[in-house]
């Protein structure tokens, strides 16, 4: 089976650290990263993830309109997008869906929640 | 009958003997291998709890690090408590041995700007700079807090020489946070120590820039 790529964005280092020993522990998928929505448009498009784990709050362009360019994009509208944010309200929630993100997960990360989710739209 | 019936019935006996002894090895060597189980799978739960707390803490220290080259040791501290506790609401306060006052220092998150500097009360920040140690409201007694202390969840001793020189203030929690969990305790005394390293280093720093 072909090794899975994410793409990890985050303007957070503390983030991106963290969720990369999660996934050199506990998995093989390939890690790519990006620090703001802006180069994660790039990024998607160079690397064609397979899966999107997207800050909402960044610099430059944050993760819904991210999210939106993505959607919008046919290079890019299908790969799945999982939004990472500190805001777990319900009205921060209904606008990261209709940004087009395929689901949501708040921070504090919970690895097993992360990794069973990843799974679940990787197919393993 | 009898003698046939015994005969008959001696082979069955023996056989039901050895199957409930076959049973009860079964029964037994299953319950041993679920005991077993049970305690590898907590033992594996103990170093998976640890591995995570590891993580953790490596990633907090990896970005204290890099805070010292880069000058931003205030909001390398707001970003591991946003990603990795869970607030977004901290500011860091000076204190004062001389004047016994607390002054605001930095803040993320929380409109403290209006803030003068304030004695040590008997709240949070007093027990925290007299008793040299964290404070967390979970544990306060009741009735004992300042207003300005209304919302605030822990405030975390920095220390310098083992003297009190400051304190992180963490406020609200992100409302899909509960309370803190052991992992937290575990970071926040992480920064209770490195945080005030680092937060020292800086000033020193500036110390030697400035002409």
């Amino acid at each position: 089976m072909a090794t899975k790529k994410i793409l990890l964005v985050d303007d957070s280092c503390t983030a991106r650290l963290v969720n990369r020993m999660i996934f050199s522990h506990k998995t093989n998928y390939v890690l790519v990263s990006a620090v703001d929505g802006k180069e994660a448009v790039d990024r998607a498009k160079e690397e064609k993830p397979d899966v999107i784990l997207m800050d909402v709050i960044m610099p430059r362009m944050t993760g819904l309109e991210a999210c939106r360019m993505l959607k919008q994009d046919k290079e890019t509208h299908k790969i799945p997008v999982i939004l990472l944010t500190t805001r777990g309200e319900e009205k921060y929630v209904q606008e990261g869906y209709a940004s087009g993100c395929s689901d949501y997960l708040t921070k504090p990360v919970n690895d097993v929640e992360l990794l069973d989710l990843l799974k679940a739209y990787l197919g393993e | 009958m009898i003698g046939s019936g015994n005969r008959n019935r001696l082979p069955v006996e023996a056989g039901s003997r050895k199957e409930l002894q076959n049973d009860q090895t079964w029964v037994s060597s299953g319950t041993e291998e679920l005991r077993l189980r049970v305690q590898q799978r907590s033992l594996r739960e103990q170093l998976e709890r640890n591995h995570f707390l590891l993580q953790r803490l490596n990633a907090a220290s990896a970005r204290l690090i890099q805070s010292l080259d880069n000058g931003d040791v205030c909001e390398a501290i707001a970003e591991i408590i946003a990603n990795l506790i869970g607030s977004e609401e901290v500011a860091i306060f000076d204190f004062s041995r001389a004047e016994h006052t607390f002054s605001l220092a930095w803040s993320w998150g929380v409109e403290l700007s209006a803030l003068e500097p304030f004695v040590a009360g008997a709240g949070m920040f007093g027990r925290a700079a007299h008793e040299g140690l964290s404070q967390f409201q979970e544990r306060q007694p009741v009735g004992v807090l300042l207003p300005y202390e209304k919302n605030l969840t822990a405030c975390i001793t920095l220390k310098a020489s083992r003297e009190v020189v400051g304190v992180i203030a963490i406020f609200g929690l992100l409302p899909q946070k509960n309370g803190l969990e052991w992992v937290d305790y575990e970071l926040l005394k992480f920064l209770e120590t490195y945080a005030a390293v680092a937060l020292q280093f800086q000033r020193l720093q500036g110390k030697q820039v400035a002409p």
